[in-house]
């Protein structure tokens, strides 16, 4: 496929809704390109505007300022029934009055296949989403997570160049939506078609996505890998809004060639990767994921990285535990630790410890 | 109150459910068995019935006797029988017609809206249906509001000669129950989901295959039962074709209370009372099979 | 793979999409309609303020017929008739229908449920003629002649469904937990009723009666078929006046009866709406 051309481009989207008079803006200014063939995510909190992008792209939405192209064409002045663009719906929106195979042909029909066609592929698609032998039921009859590959398959039998999938997984309960992912994923790799992903479940995003657009208040935060995303957020809203994290808000003191040094509160230094850009004196947030701190009893204490700490409290999760240590000056890190194989936990509520983290895992943020 | 009712919830129900069994059964089930005999009796010229049996109202319907006393065919009353159904069909399709659109219209409103767009379609429905037709004899009488201004301005030189006519008689009927076939129109339509429009709109359905193949189908029982409120009321209207048809053009409604009024023949009056019913009885029969089916087909567990 | 970009045929930009699902011209219409509808009713009106003797020749602005209206005795008796015959309709109707209702709604599942209720929804089925034919022929036949009473035990019947169907969809909307909170907290079978579930009830059953009261008023058919001669009603008396010759009398008579119908429709509109509120938050 050709990589050079975008499968959607957007420029400077802008959406309100409502008069002119008090607007709403759903969207502020939006640009970003999803390539042909890639699986990209539109992740964010509810009321940031990533559904409201897939229904511009869509068609059922137009746009107040901007350009939206599907390869080399404008489609702002086309409805939805004119665009190669098939949408997977929330809560799945199949037509009640019509059987699984009807729902399927739906779109083909519209599209004025010959019927020997139509029917070949309602076959395939059914039979690629594990529904064939339920092709006669009525929507009504099936299971959410049936509905959901229902949905799927009519999206998919047109043979869309896009695919949008509007929160597809929200509906359903964990074992299964984890159970989708997989298929999700696969099925994007198979047919090869580009999937637009809405979600505001960050691991849904992370373990699915080629790439990720991070969405807040109608912005674009990041677009990036997941790794790219997870690991090096350009901003702590990014940081936040993926992954547990700690936060530790302070100021620059000094800066050389690879470290920066951060007074956090009014004694305790600690020193940060230089990302660059910063200069004495600016507040920042530090940011430390929760895995990348070891805890270790304090015997065993070694080395400059490490901090005596204290057990503040814990919580159980089964596979792990989320340890709050106190590390004085009025600090307190989330930290994991796995329990032992007997199944006890490491510390307990009140234990001294030795708290270690490299330079390396801190990054520093603008406040 | 607990000491005297019913100790038994069935023995309660049934205390609770009597007074409407006494007054519906006796003054309305009741009448329409005696009703049922009366149409096989033989009419008492001075009104009434004599008690003799006779089939003689049904054998009207068809045949009349001539001058040397042999039964000859009479469309007359078939004749009556048919344009009743032909207008009641034709003010249906015209109700559905105005109706649809306008129930479909006020769906596409906010929230807060509708309820008064629906406020507006009952108010006329709720007045005296009388007051309302005799109102468009003025609109469409000669010299009435429609013909006046046409001969001022010499677009016409005559009368139109609107009144007493069947497309008169439509419009009476569709101007008197149009609001039956938008409210359970309105009722369906606003129970659909409007995802499922954008779906088809999705999936390459233009306008009007979306309002067709979506719309449509999934607001049917809504229309079916807007049709039957609309024809049901229609085929037995009395004021309609009274006053606007003129007394001339004879609706089954206006046919069967002439029997009481002048004609003096009650069994036949009866024998045409017990056909509308039984058109009624039939068209009802059909919607609860329909209604059946669909049950059925859309699998609602 | 197959492109399927459909370009307009046209150019033009400056065409507005339309939102799915909205179609142009269905404001247009539904304005249309609404003068279809409303048009007789303004009309009618309109010429019930015209000095001249004939409805149709506009004599000039004048309410010389509201005063005679007001004025005949023929139809001050109708009034009084129509007001009788509705109110004691809908006294009964009310009451029938509220406990018939009470039962359809909170009895359970019963056997001859759904016949109970296709019983009481019977009169809304049945033609208006048969029902006045038939109630005809009933009364003559047993020999029935109470005047204004055989009037009124016919509007009894056909108001029955007319007061079930708003206390039936009331009970139905009401949450049966209420209920049961109250008989948990000790409350006896009669007083759940009497300070929960009949205070929840009471729009509804104001809602019934009104509806019973307009459709009364406006009965014509069933009322000219059964009353007699001294029972008219002013339905019935309109009807004879039109038979008689078109004079704006007629409109005045009819203005104020649509007046009445539109103000107790209106309120019954307010009563219904508020209870829907109330009864969501």
């Amino acid at each position: 496929m050709n990589e050079s051309i975008p499968a959607i481009t957007a420029n400077n989207v802008v959406k309100h809704y409502g008069g002119s008079a008090s607007p709403v803006v759903a969207l502020k200014n939006i640009s970003l390109e999803i390539r042909d063939n890639e699986f990209f995510t539109l992740l964010g909190p509810s009321g940031c505007g990533k559904t409201t992008l897939l229904r511009l792209i869509a068609g059922f939405e137009q746009v107040t300022d901007g350009k939206i192209m599907l390869f080399d064409d404008e489609i702002a002045n086309l409805e939805p029934s004119q665009r190669p663009v098939n949408t997977v719906f929330q809560h799945y929106a199949l037509f009640p009055h019509m059987t699984v195979a009807q729902n399927v042909a739906f779109g083909l029909e519209r599209l004025k296949k010959p019927r020997s066609e139509i029917e070949t592929t309602v076959n395939e698609v059914l039979t690629l989403v594990k529904m064939k032998h339920l092709a006669d039921r009525s929507p009504n009859q099936l299971s959410g997570g049936q509905q959901q590959r229902v949905a799927l398959a009519r999206a998919l039998a047109p043979s869309p160049k896009v695919l949008l999938l509007d929160e597809p997984l929200s509906a359903l309960d964990l074992k299964l939506r984890q159970a989708m992912r997989e298929e999700l994923k696969q099925l994007q790799r198979e047919t090869g078609i580009t999937f637009v992903f809405v979600t505001h479940d960050q691991e849904e995003a992370l373990s699915m996505s080629d790439r990720i657009a991070v969405m807040s208040e109608g912005e674009v935060q990041q677009i990036g890998r997941p790794t790219d995303i997870y690991e090096h957020p350009v901003n702590r809203f990014v940081a936040d809004f993926i992954g547990d994290t700690n936060f530790l808000d302070g100021e620059i003191m000094s800066i050389d060639d690879d470290l920066v040094t951060c007074r956090v509160g009014t004694q305790s230094m600690f020193e940060a990767e230089n990302s660059g850009g910063h200069k004495v004196g600016d507040q920042v947030s530090l940011f430390l994921r929760p895995e990348k701190i070891t805890l270790s009893p304090q015997s065993e204490t070694i080395g400059t990285d490490t901090r005596p700490g204290k057990v503040a409290n814990i919580i159980y999760l089964g596979n792990q535990a989320a340890y709050t240590v106190d590390i004085g000056g009025g600090i307190e890190l989330i930290a994991q630790a796995r329990p032992r194989e007997d199944g006890n936990l490491p510390f307990a509520i009140g234990d001294s410890l030795a708290v270690g983290f490299s330079a390396r895992a801190l990054r520093v943020l603008a406040q | 109150m607990s000491n005297w009712l019913p100790r038994s919830a069935a023995g309660r129900r049934w205390l609770g459910l009597a007074p409407s069994y006494f007054v519906i059964g006796i003054f309305m089930l009741v009448p329409m068995v005696i009703m049922g005999v009366f149409s096989f009796l033989e009419p008492n010229p001075y009104g009434g019935v004599k008690p003799i049996g006779s089939l003689d109202a049904y054998v009207k319907l068809f045949f009349e006797y001539d001058l040397e006393d042999n039964l000859v065919f009479n469309p007359g009353y078939i004749n009556i029988i048919f344009r009743s159904f032909q207008l009641s069909l034709g003010a249906t399709l015209l109700c559905l017609i105005f109706g649809f659109p306008v129930a479909y219209f006020i769906t596409l409103q906010p929230a807060n809206r509708r309820n008064f767009y629906i406020y507006l379609v009952t108010i006329p429905f709720w007045t005296n249906l009388l007051i309302r037709t005799f109102a468009w004899i003025i609109i469409l009488g000669r010299g009435g509001v429609i013909e006046t201004p046409l001969l001022a301005m010499g677009i016409i030189e005559d009368s139109l000669r609107m009144m007493y006519t069947d497309g008169a008689i439509a419009i009476g009927l569709t101007y008197s129950y149009l609001p039956l076939m938008v409210l359970p129109i309105y009722a369906s339509l606003e129970k659909l989901d409007f995802r499922l429009l954008e779906a088809a709109s999705d999936l390459y359905a233009n306008r009007f295959e979306v309002m067709t193949k979506v719309v449509i189908p999934l607001c049917k029982p809504g229309i079916i039962a807007g049709c039957l409120l609309v024809f049901i009321p229609c085929l037995g209207a009395f004021i309609a074709p009274n006053l606007l048809g003129g007394g001339k053009k004879l609706m089954l409604g206006s046919l069967v209370q002439f029997q009481f009024a002048s004609a003096r023949n009650w069994p036949f009056g009866a024998a045409l009372s017990m056909l509308l019913l039984s058109a009624v009885v039939i068209t009802l029969i059909f919607y609860a099979r329909a209604a059946k089916k669909r049950a059925v087909l859309e699998g609602s567990a | 793979m197959t492109v399927h970009i459909n370009k307009p045929a046209t150019g033009n930009k400056a065409k507005r999409i339309l939102p799915v699902g909205h179609y142009r011209g269905l404001g247009a219409w539904t304005v249309f309609f609404f003068i279809f509808l409303y048009l007789p009713i303004v009309v009618l009106i309109f010429y019930s303020f015209n000095a001249n003797r004939m409805v149709m020749n506009w004599g000039g602005f004048g309410i010389d017929w509201y005063i005679k209206a007001f004025q005949n005795d023929d139809i001050q008796k109708a009034v009084w008739n129509s007001l009788i015959v509705a109110t004691v309709a809908t006294v009964f109707a009310t009451a029938i229908a509220t406990i018939g209702a009470l039962v359809l709604a909170r009895g359970g599942n019963f056997r001859g449920k759904t016949v109970s209720l296709g019983l009481i929804t019977l009169p809304l089925m049945v033609p208006e003629i048969v029902t006045a034919v038939a109630v005809l022929i009933f009364f003559s036949a047993i020999g029935m002649n109470w005047g204004l009473g055989n009037v009124i035990i016919a509007h009894i019947t056909f108001c029955i469904p007319f007061a079930f169907m708003p206390i039936r969809a009331r009970l139905e909307g009401m949450d049966t937990s209420l209920e049961q909170a109250a008989r948990d907290l000790y409350a006896s079978e009669w007083e759940t009723f009497r300070f929960v579930t009949a205070p929840l009830l009471m729009p509804g059953i104001v809602a019934g009666s009104m509806l019973s009261f307009v459709i009364s008023m406006d009965d014509f058919i069933i009322t000219l078929m059964v009353g007699g001669a001294g029972s008219t009603t002013l339905p019935v008396y309109i009807y004879s006046m039109i038979r008689r010759g078109l004079t704006p009398e007629i409109n005045a008579v009819s203005t104020v009866l649509l007046f009445f119908s539109v103000a107790i429709v209106t309120a019954y509109w307010i009563v219904s709406n508020k209870s829907q509120t109330k009864t969501v938050h």
